[in-house]
């Protein structure tokens, strides 16, 4: 199958978007870069250029040096910004403490977010970050690119900002470090006009949704993590770039119950690949695992020898709800008593794979810490199915915002909301029955608020009756 | 939707604050009109903004709607 | 059809709302497939780890993709975009994709080109030493450690991001291209306990913790920040508008109830709360978000407090080390951290990590009484004598 993408799709070509000639971006010799010292005196840094892990300050003094070696009118930022960038952090290192302050009027004109204001507080110093604010370029559904559209986005930031971004910020967008206000908005202008992207979300905004690999790459996804992500972003890009609710909102779409996108976690809406017909086996594949034919968990303990494969050990013992057995030479599961935590299928991806019946299971309420502490999402929704054009989500989704934006108060998140009216109350808003599939266990104090209209004859009682049978 | 756009301003104006939650300004124009619907609402502070009346201020983590010219407007 | 040049580009800040595009999203995902992902969308039917890094994903059309995972530093230069680009551009026909935990994935469809692939990228070196692209990431080991800004962009870290990341994974390398562990074991670092990078359900979080309230600038709290702003930023209510003797408006701060997240200083700069000895990092252990076998957990608090020693942070890498050491030694195949921990009790976690308990792991916040061991089921260890030779009565 194919997908066709809502807008019209600028095909990107570097030859024609480019802004440096190759002798331009073949500038400087791996001598000179040997030889290449940071205008600042950065100790600390310098030590960090050893070790084997990819040392980014290695890699911000190429384009620190790039930079000096281009001509003035072929920047239109400071030209040592990444030689003051490094500076500022070793003088950070120094101090014990940051040098970056927050300024909360940038931006493009009529979007609320995706450009963060950042100053130095020291800029006499490092004049070349004086301003040094944040973009949020909107990635692609499971960060796949061609070259044409990442040297062209390379061209673009190290023309008008530091050079320096991302590849990725933790809620999944394209983050470029540093430019300046005036740059603002020939950048967006050109990321527009030019490349076809828009900026992500910041603020009190849908941040930018995010997603798994899915069923580009990866055999477990139940559902089409990148379409879904990639339609509600476009569906909602009014909610991403323009402000109502009380505080931010996350959607991020995993493809199956490994979470590899972390939705589970870090989402107010998770949406997680399930399905709810049976486990599909493969029975030769099974005994080829247990022949030791196959490397269990597709190889990924092959690096210490555990000894020999036991499918009682490893799969049926580990099965979290005891529904798996291996008689007669077959593998055998009780499907209905799997709770699809995919440990089995992990552990023998060629015998077996998730059901073809498939949808989400849709949670509500993830947050990081501030302020009542880390929740994890709150399973709502079992099963939904989940097809293109997703009105049954999209459905659920806009009962779940009327809801916040009637009653969250300002900088309250959804999971937080949730918790001061109640679960069930939530349960009642969004028209949905209780389940025990919600809770890990029923509550263990008695102290139900009891409404009115459950009580049989109601509150409203006459003393007079009651004194008729007790006396005084 | 002009109704809203001047309730909005009339409530930004008659603040002794210069910043306001969306949240603000719902209230604001609900004082008035208690029917109106939050997406009304906001598409009329967004128009009040591509008007370049209000202006967005961000954190970062969270947005407000902050009046042109009054409070801390300035780029620093 | 071409990137514009010049101060102001393409854009006319007379006339700025002339020809201006919004709403457009992201660039649509089919397009950047390579063919052997668009032709077996959907139909992969298994993969296997053939090395450390390398992955190959067969389809039920008989295609196969090969995938060479290599770390990235998430901080990135545009230099180095363009040598992904001349990597992508010579094995993989101009694609190339990055994945959730800041790694850099190229793909081929053919192991000849493979083998090709894998070489170069193993050559590739800063001028320094380190990789560019390291090979591996994948099964049970250490993968990319996802992080924050730090102080390289951030305006409320309590420690710097980069170069923990860069010297914890420095030290836990052979974690990363090597697969020896007995799960896969997924570190986080978040720079204060906003958590822009959501690291409560890491098998081992890295976060930086401010320690002192702000202080307040009483100078130039009135001229540089809207007060009534400042004060309803603190989500705990810590702040309320003051004068100070000379009758100036300020605010004042109840110390005791600061909870150090920094958000008065995102609305005001004459709150700042960063500070040398105040601030450091605490260390979390034993969560997962995987629905396998056990249900996503938190993780929990194991190491209080250690300072920022700029630029190895050491007491956080011996720290780290000594969690890897123990759980690599004593946990089961298949068993994540957490379940481990839960496995052997907590109580043998801490003697087999040889990490001291002290007081501030015991939680005193909400609903701390969750956490608190009502039974007589618990394990000896040299803690427990310890209290009981407190108590009285052994020697």
């Amino acid at each position: 199958m194919a997908f066709e993408p809502k807008n019209e799709q600028k095909e990107l070509k570097y030859e024609e978007l480019r802004i440096y000639t190759d002798e331009e971006l073949n500038n400087y010799t791996e001598e000179e870069l040997k030889n290449f010292k940071f205008k600042h005196d950065v100790p600390d840094l310098d030590d960090l250029e050893k070790g084997p892990w990819p040392s980014f300050v290695s890699d911000a003094k190429q384009e620190a040096l790039h930079r000096h070696k281009l001509a003035d009118d072929r920047l239109m930022t400071a030209k040592d910004s990444v030689d003051d960038l490094m500076g500022a952090l070793q003088l950070s290192f120094d101090d014990g403490e940051t040098h970056w302050k927050h300024g909360g009027i940038v931006g493009v004109f009529g979007y609320g977010g995706g450009v963060i204001g950042r100053y130095s507080d020291v800029p006499e110093k490092f004049p070349g970050v004086t301003h040094f604010h944040t973009m949020r370029v909107n990635q692609t559904s499971s960060k796949f690119y061609d070259t044409d559209f990442l040297r062209s986005l390379a061209d673009l930031w190290e023309y008008r900002g530091s050079g320096i971004l991302n590849m990725h910020g933790s809620t999944g967008d394209i983050v470029f470090l540093g430019t300046t206000t005036d740059q603002l908005e020939p950048i967006f202008y050109d990321l527009t006009h030019e490349l076809g992207v828009d900026l992500g979300g910041s603020g009190s905004n849908l941040r930018t949704p995010s997603c798994c690999v899915g069923k580009a790459r990866c055999e477990y996804a139940c559902i089409d993590t990148q379409d879904l992500c990639y339609e509600m972003t476009q569906f909602y890009q009014d909610e991403l770039h323009r402000p109502m609710f009380p505080y931010k909102f996350k959607f991020k779409f995993d493809g199956c119950p490994n979470g590899c996108v972390a939705s589970i976690a870090r989402s107010d809406m998770s949406f997680i690949g399930t399905w709810r017909d049976d486990i599909r086996i493969d029975q030769e594949a099974v005994k080829a695992y247990i022949a030791g034919e196959s490397a269990p968990n597709a190889g990924a303990h092959g690096g210490r020898d555990w000894g020999k494969f036991d499918i009682q050990k490893e799969v049926i013992d580990l099965c979290p709800t005891n529904c798996m057995c291996y008689e007669d030479g077959e593998l055998k599961i009780d499907n209905s008593e799997c709770t699809r935590c995919m440990h089995c299928i992990n552990v023998m991806p060629k015998a077996l794979r998730p059901g073809k019946d498939t949808g989400v299971t849709i949670l509500c309420g993830a947050k990081a810490p501030i302020l009542e502490g880390a929740q994890m999402a709150t399973m709502i929704v079992p099963f939904m199915k989940a097809e293109a054009p997703y009105d049954n989500i999209k459905e659920l989704i806009e009962k779940v915002w009327d809801w916040w934006m009637e009653e969250g108060k300002n900088r309250e998140r959804l999971g937080e909301l949730i918790q001061r009216f109640s679960l069930p109350r939530f349960l009642d808003i969004m028209e949905l029955p209780p389940a025990p599939q919600m809770v890990k266990e029923p509550r263990s104090n008695p102290y139900i608020f009891w409404k009115e209209e459950d009580v049989k004859g109601g509150w409203n009682r006459d003393i007079n009756d009651y004194r008729s049978r007790h006396k005084r | 939707m002009e109704d809203f756009k001047k309730a909005i301003l009339e409530h930004a104006e008659g603040s002794k604050k210069t910043k306001f939650y969306f949240k603000d300004l719902e209230k604001a124009v609900k004082k008035t009109y208690p029917d109106a619907k939050s997406r009304m609402i906001k598409k009329a502070a967004t128009e009040l903004v591509n008007e370049g009346t209000l202006i967005y201020y961000s954190t970062g983590s969270s947005t407000m709607y902050g009046l042109k010219g009054r409070g801390i407007t300035e780029d620093h | 059809m071409a990137l514009s040049t010049g101060k102001l580009g393409s854009y006319n800040p007379d006339k700025p709302q002339e020809g201006r595009e919004t709403d457009l999203g992201p660039r649509h995902f089919w397009q950047y497939f390579p063919p052997v992902i668009q032709n077996n969308y959907g139909k992969w039917a298994y993969h296997d780890i053939l090395e450390p890094g390398i992955i190959v994903h067969v389809s039920e059309t008989g295609d196969k993709v090969f995938t060479v995972r290599c770390g990235g530093a998430r901080f990135m230069s545009s230099e180095l975009i363009r040598e992904v680009c001349e990597v992508a551009d010579k094995h993989c026909d101009g694609y190339v994709r990055f994945t959730t935990r800041n790694n850099i994935e190229f793909m081929t469809d053919s192991s000849d080109k493979l083998e090709n692939l894998k070489q170069d990228l193993q050559s590739r070196k800063f001028v320094s030493g380190s990789y560019k692209f390291p090979i591996g990431g994948t099964g049970a080991g250490v993968t990319n450690i996802v992080h924050t800004q730090g102080y390289i962009h951030c305006h409320t870290p309590a420690t710097d991001a980069s170069s923990m990341v860069k010297a914890v994974m420095d030290e836990v390398f052979g974690h990363f291209t090597g697969m020896e562990l007995p799960a896969k074991v997924r570190i986080s670092m978040a720079c204060c306990l906003n958590m822009c990078g959501a690291v409560h359900c890491s098998d081992i979080a890295l976060l930086g913790y401010h320690r002192k309230p702000p202080i307040v600038d009483h100078e130039v709290i009135d001229a540089i920040c809207e007060i009534p702003l400042a004060v309803s930023s603190c989500p705990v209510g810590a702040i309320s508008p003051a004068k100070t003797e000379d009758g100036k408006k300020t605010v004042k701060i109840k110390d005791e109830r600061c909870m150090f997240c920094g958000n008065c200083y995102t609305m005001c700069p004459a709150l700042p709360l960063s500070d040398k000895e105040g601030d450091g990092v605490t260390i979390l252990a034993g969560g997962k978000l995987s629905n396998r076998i056990s249900m996503p957990k938190f993780s929990k608090v194991v190491v209080p407090w250690v300072p920022n020693n700029f630029p190895r942070f050491p007491e956080v890498v011996e720290n780290v080390k000594k969690i890897l050491n123990a759980y690599a030694n004593d946990a089961n195949k298949y068993e994540r951290l957490g379940d481990w921990a839960e496995r052997i009790g907590w109580e043998k976690y801490f003697e087999k990590c040889d990490i001291p308990f002290t007081e501030h792991l015991i939680d005193d916040y909400r609903l701390a009484y969750d956490t608190f061991r009502t039974s007589t089921q618990f394990k000896f260890t040299q803690a427990a004598w310890d209290v009981s030779k407190a108590a009285g009565g052994i020697e």
